[in-house]
């Protein structure tokens, strides 16, 4: 009897324990795809393609978070409260930030995330089984993308790894700013073939690349180049197209009725839901009107140098501008307990008012809570934008004429009917003109992310900003994170400068 | 205490004088104590096999009628060794019995089996009897601070139901470094369910000879928990109730600027920012945010065993709360513990915990109150909270948090034991762990400030569910060949298999701020915070092989080899598969003849062990490349949020085990038959290919803090251990007192090859774009990388003189140029300190003289450096640490402090946050009384003790923060103080009772 217990206790243990041996590790992962079968279909390509813009939705993809770039201009201050990320964001105003500060990194790797996004559209999807037609406009859409954050990329720091597939190697060094430009034209190039124009597109695919954009953002790139020719023929290819005009009220082309409005051309759509994926952009929610209403953080205090540049009477400064005690639709703007309504230069005497509390009109939304103010749709692209750089170009191309043309288009509108104010200009001379268009850029693109660079490419950053930090030869380019550099153990190396 | 036993002894006398049987042969004898040599009262005599036995009076002896049949005499006596005697035809039999703790004839529990302490070849270190319920503590693993050498217990957080971070023998990966636990054979990751009352004895397993039959999850140690069982006696049950009440108190205040101070510190910054120094509020957060609370800690059991039945049934009852109003852990726990015997060549049992639990948790304010400016009122005039600038007001935080959940754990085994032939043991063993909890977070609508504001309320609920059942089962076969040679063979493969799900949803505008409305309906549900999925790190299975032989030569000579092959889910292809070897060789010295004429020595033994263990704590997705869903965006005039996904970030296919190669080399020693005992170990472990998640370059694209796994790393610890005791008694007074101490030197080794990610860990991360400790060749592991500062710069002309950052004033911290190029930047940076202790230590000493016991117990470490992270970030005006008043505010008047600043160049990653944490800790303080026999046998009890205990009573420290017992479960961010939870001192009352 003891004996068949035992025999009976062992097989037991035996046939069970062989039996679950052959297949019991193999376990795949649960609820969770994996790359090597995406994307597999012309659905899982429109996904992949869908998923680069969300990158323009992230918080860190707008210069890391905090509008650093206006900051670094003459502008804006930081606003918020005075203690208020004074740490992270003075450091900008007074060019004193270093390649660890806080940021730095954010931005790089929100915009690197987003070629990693684009690069997967545009090395798996060839290979999927579908419409070549539509095919080819995925892919261009992922094209133009990279181009617009290879030129973020390039612009804030120069040369920069250059990555053009979805696994490179992990000892990549820095590329020349002339091969990350070579990769963003031959990008456009292709976006500007494949793409449709605005036109084109069924009012529920808006936020979109198109072919317009792809030509503005071109002629954005050879602007930058000062190859004022190539700058002027793809900024005339915009305007020629005859698919953009320009919004007949200045303030509206910001509202949220205008959203996708007959002037712009690129344009981040957003749901006013706070979180990312959820639809929101936290981009102009930093910028809100802090207090009451509470509509954010109040970053991005426009300066009273900004204030002063504007010509009298042009309506663009109230546009622009939130002042304290406006009623904006139908909102009083009390704005923050903890910020000084006024702040002075020179305490304790107090005559000399350096900053106002103030905020940034361009990124308002109606309303009196923070989550709809997630809705804003930042404009990337405006057709203003294109008459100035095409107005930029000619002038330097010797067709003062033309420029002047586009010039006093801007002007016309921005004046909104009322002739007193916003002469047109009439001066053919190169250089006054040069100055002109550049001021008038400043007015028309005030807190856009956009004065820091002109006045680089310009030549004019030492002398603007000199007085605040600027340093030539240093501050043209941010340093490389210093977490970069660090992990690349010095395959990446720091910017001139720094 | 032998009194104790004396008294529940007799008690059970009078039940076996009723059983008397046929007998005719007497045998008396003494009963002796081997230790002292003094007579043992109480000692429960059985004929073994018979309800018959007898019990010995004051002198030690007994007498005994026995059978002519009878073969074996059983002498049990709580708390000691019980030993098996032959008859063999004797009238008089005389018996040495040892204590429990006797380390010579201890009984150790290893890796499925146990072993004579004398026999063991490899480092093992045992927690028993009183020392495990010396600290109120819902985790059993406190008992292992300052007992065992070479454990490192530390506490992350004082808030209630935290769990301690253990460290075996150093930190030997930058992955999870804690050791595991084998709770009666279930091997589990943490014994928060687990009643210290409850438990017998704990194991720690240190070399690779003991741990390598744990393969690839004995890397970082094993500590191995038996639980109590009934004690083969007189039969009587026994009932025992212990109850202890105890207050919580903030232990030590951090020292910050006052209103005064802060407003004229401020003033500094910006003059006239305070015009009226005198007239500022003086706000004390820490005041207003910690409050004594109070803990309480119940257990009733009963055990007893018969011939045939062994149980102990527990129930215990732990109820925290904690400083930080909100915050509080109640724990239920039940045990049962059974063992049968069928028949006398099978046995069935089981061990069962059920554990309940309900917590709250407070939002962790300490930051908070810590930051707070102490120029703000609390309250605005109309009792609302006032704003308070940058970090929110704490008590606002704590008002409108409701955020807690509740539980229940199972732990449990069955198991069949088959003696197929004297000496062959055949055990199945099927455990199983389930756990469920429930999370819920309710945030009302509420509005402070801009920054401190709700606007919808919020709901978010998380379900979890964990099970893990392993089938073990091992053949074990113990023989004697010949009268020298004695083997312990043991063979075995087990399965295990962890299974999770998680739930989790959140939910907007609940329809009212009831506790009773909490709860999602499709009205409220938010959509994008819908998940359900598994735990990555819980859902995995495991096969492995087993085996080891253990052979003893003339008690002398000792020899063991174990080997394990583990095979996981978690690796595939070539990597799926790992073995794990161990050898170990001992030596027993005194038994020698050449050591039989001296009587200093009764133990002399040296044992070396060599091993290679594993580790494969990681999450099971890392080997895979996943598809990142949810990736939306937003088109069209009427704005659509369309769906998207891309890759998410890069996977590591070629993933495998960590091997960790330890060799230990030990001394044991007894001197004077035992009332010295010492035990030194030399240990070098060095674990290879550390699985480690390292910082791709951003460019890779894998986003901003997404980290890949590869295996890159390989570091040493090595370091001594030594463990002194002694016993004596001097007339009444008895006394224990021990001492031990462990040293770790970790050095980073690689931290992989040529590619451009793994030459250097930075990590640290204090959330602001600092991080402070940077993991490379040569280094400890997680060690404080930054700027040296050299004073201050007292006037323009030093600083003009001296190499700077640019926007350095007068009156700013000087950072060493420490390469000499005339520039300060990343280059300058340089070595710190260590998170790491180089010496941790224990001593204590326990006392008894007639009814009184005393416990004293220290405990400390050195040579470890503490980051004052919550000081370092300063995004906003916070209040500062009073040091700061020393500041510079001119010439000469400072060369440490800088000048007034709210953030920004003084307070970038630099030695100015770098603090000693060294310290030493009055842990426990225990005084007891024990009621007299004499009382205590007219109520019928055998045991009534009353204490008075003190947890954390005193700590000598030149740390600033609340404790410099600084624990992370993130190697990388060890030793860095964020501001937690912080722990107290605790007052107890207390008794036990015994009946």
């Amino acid at each position: 009897m003891k004996r068949v217990h035992v025999f009976k206790f062992t097989l037991i243990l035996s046939l069970l324990g062989l039996n679950a041996c052959s297949d019991f590790l193999d376990e795949s992962p649960q609820g969770n795809l994996t790359q090597e079968f995406f994307p597999s279909n012309e659905n899982e390509a429109t996904l992949a393609t869908n998923a680069c813009y969300n990158t323009l939705r992230n918080w860190y993809y707008h210069s890391g978070g905090y509008p650093i770039l206006d900051i670094m201009s003459d502008d804006s201050y930081k606003g918020s409260n005075p203690t208020d990320q004074a740490s992270n964001l003075n450091p900008f105003n007074d060019f004193t930030f270093t390649p660890s500060q806080d940021g730095l990194d954010r931005w790089w790797n929100a915009l690197y995330e987003g070629v990693k996004r684009t690069n997967v559209v545009i090395e798996k999807v060839p290979d999927v089984t579908m419409d070549e037609t539509k095919k080819a406009g995925l892919i261009a859409q992922a094209r133009f993308l990279r181009a617009l954050l290879y030129f973020d990329l390039v612009r804030a720091w120069g040369g920069v790894p250059l990555v053009l597939d979805t696994n490179p190697p992990l000892t990549l060094g820095k590329a020349t700013e002339e091969e990350v430009y070579a990769v963003i034209v031959a990008d456009l190039q292709y976006a500007i073939e494949h793409l449709p124009e605005q036109s084109a597109l069924s009012p529920v695919e808006y936020g979109r690349a198109t072919k317009g954009a792809a030509n503005a953002l071109m002629a954005r790139v050879y602007l930058y180049r000062s190859d004022f020719v190539n700058a002027e023929r793809y900024a005339l290819e915009v305007i020629q197209s005859n698919e953009y005009q320009l919004d007949p009220s200045f303030s509206h082309t910001f509202s949220l009725e205008g959203q996708f409005n007959s002037e712009s051309i690129f344009e981040i759509g957003a749901l006013g839901n706070d979180g990312t994926n959820n639809g929101g952009n936290q981009y102009a929610n930093t910028q809100g009107v802090r207090g009451t209403p509470n509509r954010g953080w109040g970053f991005n205090r426009p300066s009273l140098d900004l204030m002063d540049h504007f010509e009298v009477g042009d309506p663009r400064k109230e546009a622009t501008i939130i002042f304290l005690g406006e009623v904006l639709d139908g909102v009083p703007i009390i704005g923050d307990g903890s910020t000084p309504d006024v702040t002075y230069a020179d305490p304790p005497a107090n005559t000399i008012v350096s900053e106002i509390e103030c905020y940034n009109q361009k990124v308002w939304i109606p309303g009196i809570s923070t989550a709809e103010q997630w809705g804003h749709n930042r404009r990337l692209i405006r057709y203003a934008d294109v008459l100035l750089m095409a107005a930029e170009a000619l002038n330097e191309n010797d067709k003062p004429g033309d420029a002047l043309m586009y010039l006093n288009e801007v002007r016309k509108r921005a004046r909104g009917g009322n002739n007193s104010v916003l002469p047109d200009i009439a001066t053919t001379d190169k250089a006054a003109l040069r100055d002109i268009i550049l001021d008038e850029r400043r007015s028309e693109l005030a807190l856009e992310s956009h004065r820091f660079y002109d006045l680089v490419r310009t030549g004019k950053a030492a002398q603007v900003l000199g007085p605040l930090g600027f340093q030539t030869d240093k501050h043209e380019h941010l340093p490389i994170p210093q977490t970069e550099i660090d992990i690349s153990q010095g395959a990446i190396t720091q910017n001139k400068g720094w | 205490m032998k009194q104790i036993f004396f008294c529940l002894a007799t008690g059970g006398m009078w039940l076996c004088a009723l059983t008397l049987q046929a007998q005719d042969i007497k045998i008396s004898g003494t009963i002796t104590d081997k230790r002292d040599g003094q007579p043992l009262v109480g000692v429960s005599v059985h004929v073994h096999g018979t309800p018959r036995g007898a019990i010995s009076d004051y002198d030690g002896k007994y007498t005994l009628m026995v059978g002519a049949d009878d073969k074996e005499l059983r002498f049990t006596y709580t708390g000691y060794v019980t030993q098996t005697v032959e008859i063999g035809g004797r009238t008089e039999i005389d018996v040495v019995l040892s204590e429990d703790s006797d380390i010579l004839e201890e009984v150790v529990v290893v890796g499925y089996g146990t072993q004579k302490k004398s026999d063991l070849t490899g480092a093992v270190s045992s927690v028993r009897g009183g020392d495990l319920t010396k600290i109120p503590s819902i985790s059993p693993e406190q008992a292992l601070q300052g007992k065992v050498a070479g454990v490192l217990v530390s506490s992350p957080s004082g808030a209630p139901g935290a769990v301690p971070v253990i460290r075996v023998r150093g930190v030997g990966t930058f992955n999870n470094a804690s050791p595991i636990f084998v709770v009666d054979g279930v091997i589990l990751d943490n014994i928060s369910f687990l009643n210290s009352a409850d438990i017998a004895s704990m194991e720690v397993l240190k070399d690779a000879s003991a741990t390598a039959i744990y393969g690839s999850r004995g890397a970082n140690g094993v500590i191995i928990i038996t639980t109590k069982q009934g004690k083969i006696g007189d039969g009587k049950p026994a009932f025992s109730f212990s109850a202890e009440y105890a207050i919580q108190h903030l232990a030590k205040k951090i020292e910050l600027l006052n209103g005064r101070e802060f407003g004229a510190y401020v003033n500094d910054i910006v003059t006239g920012t305070y015009n009226n120094l005198d007239v500022l509020p003086n706000t004390d957060w820490q005041d207003l945010v910690f409050s004594d609370a109070p803990l309480g800690n119940y257990q009733f059991s009963f055990s007893g065993a018969s011939e045939r039945q062994q149980y102990y049934v527990g129930v215990g009852l732990f109820t925290q709360n904690g400083i930080i109003d909100k915050s509080g852990f109640d724990r239920l726990t039940i045990k049962l513990n059974n063992t049968y015997k069928l028949s006398e060549k099978i046995r069935i049992g089981n061990n069962i915990t059920l554990a309940p639990l309900k917590f709250e948790n407070s939002p962790n304010v300490t930051y908070a109150a810590y930051r707070a400016q102490p120029v703000i009122e609390p309250y605005n005039a109309d009792g609302s909270f006032a704003e308070v600038p940058g970090v929110g007001n704490p008590l606002a935080d704590i008002e409108y948090s409701n955020n807690g959940g509740k539980g229940i754990r199972t732990v449990g085994n069955a198991f069949a034991e088959l003696t197929i032939v004297k000496g062959l043991l055949l055990r199945s063993s099927f455990g199983v762990d389930f756990n469920y909890a429930e999370i819920r977070s309710f945030t009302p609508v509420f509005y402070v400030s801009p920054q401190q504001v709700n606007e919808i309320n919020d709901l978010s609920i998380g379900d979890f569910r964990n099970s893990n059942w392993l089938w073990e089962n091992t053949l074990n076969y113990n023989f004697n060949a010949g009268e020298k040679h004695r083997f312990d063979l043991l063979a075995g493969y087990t399965m295990q298999q962890l299974r999770s799900r998680i739930v989790s949803v959140g939910a907007e505008n609940v329809i009212s701020e009831k506790e009773d409305l909490w709860y999602i309906n499709p009205d409220n549900i938010n959509p994008n915070t819908v998940f359900h999925g598994v735990d990555p790190n819980h859902n995995y299975s495991l096969l492995s092989y087993l085996f080891r032989a253990n052979y003893t030569y003339h008690d002398k000579y000792l020899l063991t080899a174990t080997f394990r092959r583990d095979g996981s889910s978690k690796f595939i292809g070539d990597n799926r598969w790992g073995n794990f070897p161990s050898f170990a060789v001992g030596w027993n010295l005194a038994q020698e003849g050449f050591m039989e004429n001296q009587n200093l020595f009764n133990t002399l033994k040296l044992r070396a062990s060599w091993g290679q263990i594993g580790n494969e704590k990681i999450s099971y997705l890392d080997q895979y490349a996943l598809i990142l869903n949810g990736v939306n965006s937003v088109f069209g005039v009427s704005e659509e949020l369309v769906p998207g996904s891309t890759f998410g970030k890069n996977g590591n296919p070629d993933i495998r085990w960590e091997a960790t190669t330890q060799t230990d080399v030990g001394l044991e020693i007894g001197l004077f038959e035992s009332k010295i005992t010492a035990e030194f170990d030399y240990y070098n472990r060095k674990t290879d290919d550390i699985l480690v998640e390292l910082s791709t370059p951003g460019y890779t694209g894998n986003g901003q803090g997404v980290k890949v796994r590869y295996n890159a790393a390989a570091v040493e610890n090595k370091g001594l251990e030594f463990t002194l005791v002694y016993n004596g008694r001097a007339g009444d007074l008895k006394y224990r007192i021990g001492a031990l101490g462990s040293t770790v030197t970790n050095t980073v080794k690689s931290v992989g090859g040529s590619s451009g990610v793994d030459s250097t860990l930075v990590g640290g991360f204090l959330g602001n774009g600092q991080s402070v400790t940077l993991s490379k060749e040569g280094l400890p592991i997680g060690a404080f990388f930054g700027y040296q500062t050299g004073g201050i710069f007292q006037n323009q002309a030093q600083l003009d003189a001296t190499p700077h950052l640019s926007i350095a004033e007068v009156g700013d911290l000087i950072y060493l140029d420490q390469n000499s190029d005339g520039v300060i930047n990343s280059a300058d940076r340089v070595y710190l300190g260590s998170p790491i202790p180089k010496f941790i230590f224990g001593f204590s000493t326990d006392l008894s003289f007639r009814q009184f016991d005393l416990a004293i117990d220290f405990q400390g470490q050195t040579g470890n450096k503490i980051y004052n992270g919550k000081e370092a970030v300063r995004p906003d005006l916070y209040n500062f640490e009073s040091h700061v008043v020393d500041r510079w505010r001119g010439e000469g008047t400072s060369n440490t402090e800088p000048r007034a600043t709210s953030g920004g160049y003084n307070w970038i990653t630099s030695d100015r946050f770098i603090q000693n944490g060294s310290f030493l800790r009055l842990r426990s303080l225990t005084l007891g009384y024990n009621f007299p026999e004499k009382w205590l046998d007219r109520v019928k009890m055998t045991q009534a003790r009353f204490y008075l205990r003190g947890t954390n009573l005193w700590t000598s420290t030149k740390f600033t923060g609340y404790t410099p017992e600084i624990g992370s479960g993130d190697v990388l961010s060890a030793g860095i103080d964020y501001g937690v939870y912080p722990i107290t001192s605790i007052y107890s009352v207390g008794a036990n009772i015994t009946f």
